[in-house]
């Protein structure tokens, strides 16, 4: 087989894997080598899908031990298999990174003979690529659950990024889904990993010690494949970032691509729009202070399709609104709807010189479609109806589902 | 009324030139150029500005010392853009900066910062996209070759990056809209103008092929977006991007 099919088969498997992002390391280069990790990462290009390339994305082989009813490469599946040698996988990504098509590597890999036996072959490989190539560029490796833990740490000294998908986001799910998959599978070595990096940090203070995974680690959830609700995925984000100190949590909109009486239909889409409230509530998550039961509970478990999680919030808060914006401290003004984090602290930085006016909120393009409702400049409303959630509503919903779509995936880092 | 404009042989230093003259005329020019190609109207002055460098110096020195080193980073950015206005705004910004001194930076409400502010971050953005989007095609003689056509005049500013990064290997980066070229030999990079001393030939097809192959395989046809990919990725840039090209 040459390269240019194995190239095929192998990125189209992987590419179902959300994270492509070279965030977080910075890594420079050395004399005669080549490459180095620019801190905010680099998007290289956009695929028709509108999700960024940053990463060589791809599988080492698609041959799979394991059944997983959601994955396209479960073994039972008949479709064309195959794998690269290290020299082939190093030689791609030198060469792309040379073109400046690509940032680094991001390599996964299918379950071939046993988790170990897989583990080896990828650290082969980036070793190669770090010892012989002398890459310094960015480097995310996927951890094979049920790897042994020495592989895993010799995996994250070579690498940028780490990352063990969670795949469904509760044990049930799994048991299901993923019956050779167990939950500790994947928690031991996520909170191995945790521990090595707290470790490093603490050790490269002190003896500039080679680093462990400096970019940190992600997950990867599947959402629609299982009856699990927002709230449920939520929460789960919400303690994987605390417990286990994730980077990023990514979501990934189930896309039928195989027939299973325990999963949608194939002839059914990828549930984009719940994909995108998903990442909304992880933003406010992460960025805005915002806790999961704040934005959801029992009673309310689940997102609204028309309205974003923060509009949502703020619509069952109205007690807390208007907020002036020349007075309210910069917590408030990032959870007013339609003012995000960087606006807010423009927005403090510019009324230390004086006070602002409506007008000088339109001006610093302060996008004020939504905000308008919720706000007042030296004490005036400019919302020209009552705070009334019922009233409101209707002026902060989504016209048309399209327009959402559009800016769906405009998170991904 | 009588409008004044200053024209500039359009380089910053003429810029800075022309805010000096602005300020020991005691002058407000309604335009500064960036160059000599202007329009000229009924009611108009014209002062052309010779390019001073002891002039300018003094105005770069008044802005470092009274405002700042990072104003100073954004109105060059700002510069770069090549915007019309660009002249005039910089003249505007830093009149406002020498009343108001460093918190000038601050004062996002008023409409000559934010003018800077907006051209500034233009540039920034731009700078940013083409660290990702510039294509290197290695040619017969082992020397990669990148052509771009950027809105802004960004060549300067994307260099250095690719100098750290791209160090081991000879490369020649050519802005085909103003025909300014960044060389680097393996050591140092070298800015100059005109055409590359380098025949643009059909070569490099196996990477390309490669690269295309893997833009394709890595789509997910259920999603397709391409109105989101626009957005990422103006369809103005992608006639130098191989895998845009059939």
């Amino acid at each position: 087989m040459n390269l240019l099919d194995k190239l095929q088969i192998l990125a189209d498997s992987a590419k179902y894997d959300v994270s492509c992002s070279s965030s977080g390391s910075n890594r420079s280069n050395r004399p005669g080598g080549i490459g180095n990790a620019s801190l905010p990462g680099i998007c290289h290009s956009w695929s028709d899908d509108g999700r960024c390339i940053s990463l060589l994305k791809i599988l080492f082989t698609n041959v799979c031990i394991y059944d997983c009813k959601y994955c396209v490469n479960r073994s039972s599946n008949d479709i064309r298999r195959a794998s690269f040698t290290p020299d082939e996988l190093c030689e791609l990504t030198i060469q792309f990174y040379r073109r400046n098509y690509i940032e680094g590597l991001f390599l996964s890999s299918a379950v071939v003979k046993s988790p170990d036996y897989t583990m080896e072959l990828m650290i082969r490989t980036l070793k190669k690529l770090r010892h012989e190539y002398r890459f310094n560029g960015y480097i995310h490796i996927k951890s094979i659950p049920g790897a042994d833990m020495r592989l895993v740490y010799e995996a994250g000294l070579l690498a940028d990024r780490m990352s063990i998908n969670i795949e469904l986001p509760s044990a049930a799910g799994l048991k299901l889904l993923a019956p050779q998959k167990e939950p500790v599978a994947i928690l031991k070595p996520m909170d191995f990993i945790r521990e090595r990096i707290e470790e490093s940090r603490e050790l490269v203070l002190y003896k500039g010690s080679q680093s462990f995974v400096p970019a940190g680690q992600t997950t990867q959830l599947i959402v629609g494949a299982t009856r699990d609700s927002d709230l449920k995925i939520l929460h789960l984000s919400e303690h994987l970032y605390s417990r286990y100190q994730l980077k990023r949590v990514y979501y990934s909109a189930y896309v039928p691509v195989n027939e299973d009486e325990n999963l949608p239909s194939v002839h059914t889409g990828p549930p984009l729009l719940r994909e995108h409230r998903i990442y909304q509530a992880d933003w406010l998550l992460r960025f805005y202070g915002f806790k999961a039961h704040e934005l959801l509970d029992e009673g309310h478990p689940n997102f609204d399709a028309h309205l974003d999680p923060k509009c949502d919030w703020a619509l069952r808060h109205l007690d807390q609104f208007p907020v002036e914006i020349n007075k309210a401290p910069l917590e408030m003004l990032m959870r007013v709807p339609g003012i995000g984090h960087r606006m807010a602290s423009r927005i403090v930085r510019a009324r230390r010189v004086g006070p602002l006016t409506f007008e000088d909120l339109k001006r610093m393009r302060v996008v004020l479609k939504r905000a308008r409702y919720f706000i007042t400049c030296n004490g005036r409303y400019y919302g020209g109806v009552d705070l009334d959630a019922g009233l409101l509503y209707p002026l902060l919903a989504d016209k048309a589902d399209k327009k959402v779509m559009a800016g769906q995936i405009s998170l991904f880092g | 009324m009588i409008r004044m404009i200053y024209v500039t042989d359009g380089s910053f230093e003429g810029i800075l030139t022309a805010v000096f003259e602005a300020y020991s005329n005691k002058e407000e020019p309604d335009t500064i150029t960036l160059g000599s190609d202007y329009q000229l109207s009924l009611g108009t002055e014209i002062r052309e500005i010779a390019t001073d460098a002891e002039k300018s110096d003094r105005v770069w020195r008044g802005i470092q010392s009274r405002i700042s080193e990072k104003c100073l980073e954004d109105l060059y950015r700002a510069y770069l853009s090549e915007h019309p206005q660009a002249g005039l705004y910089i003249y505007r910004y830093v009149r406002l900066g020498l009343k108001l001194g460093r918190k000038v930076e601050g004062y996002l409400q008023h409409p000559d910062v934010q003018a800077i502010h907006d051209l500034s971050r233009r540039v920034a953005s731009e700078v940013h996209l083409f660290l990702g989007l510039l294509r290197f095609r290695r040619l017969k003689n082992g020397i990669f070759y990148a052509c771009y056509e950027p809105d802004s005049n960004i060549t300067q500013l994307i260099a250095g990056h690719f100098a750290a990064r791209l160090s081991d290997q000879p490369w020649i980066i050519h802005d085909k809209k103003r025909d300014v070229l960044a060389l680097y030999n393996g050591v140092e990079v070298v800015f100059a103008t005109g055409l590359p001393p380098i025949a643009e030939e059909a070569c490099d097809e196996e990477y390309e092929a490669l690269w295309k192959q893997y833009f394709k395989a890595i789509a997910i046809e259920s999603r397709r977006n391409p109105k989101l990919q626009r957005s990422f990725m103006p369809a103005r840039y992608w006639k130098n991007l191989a895998e845009k090209q059939l």
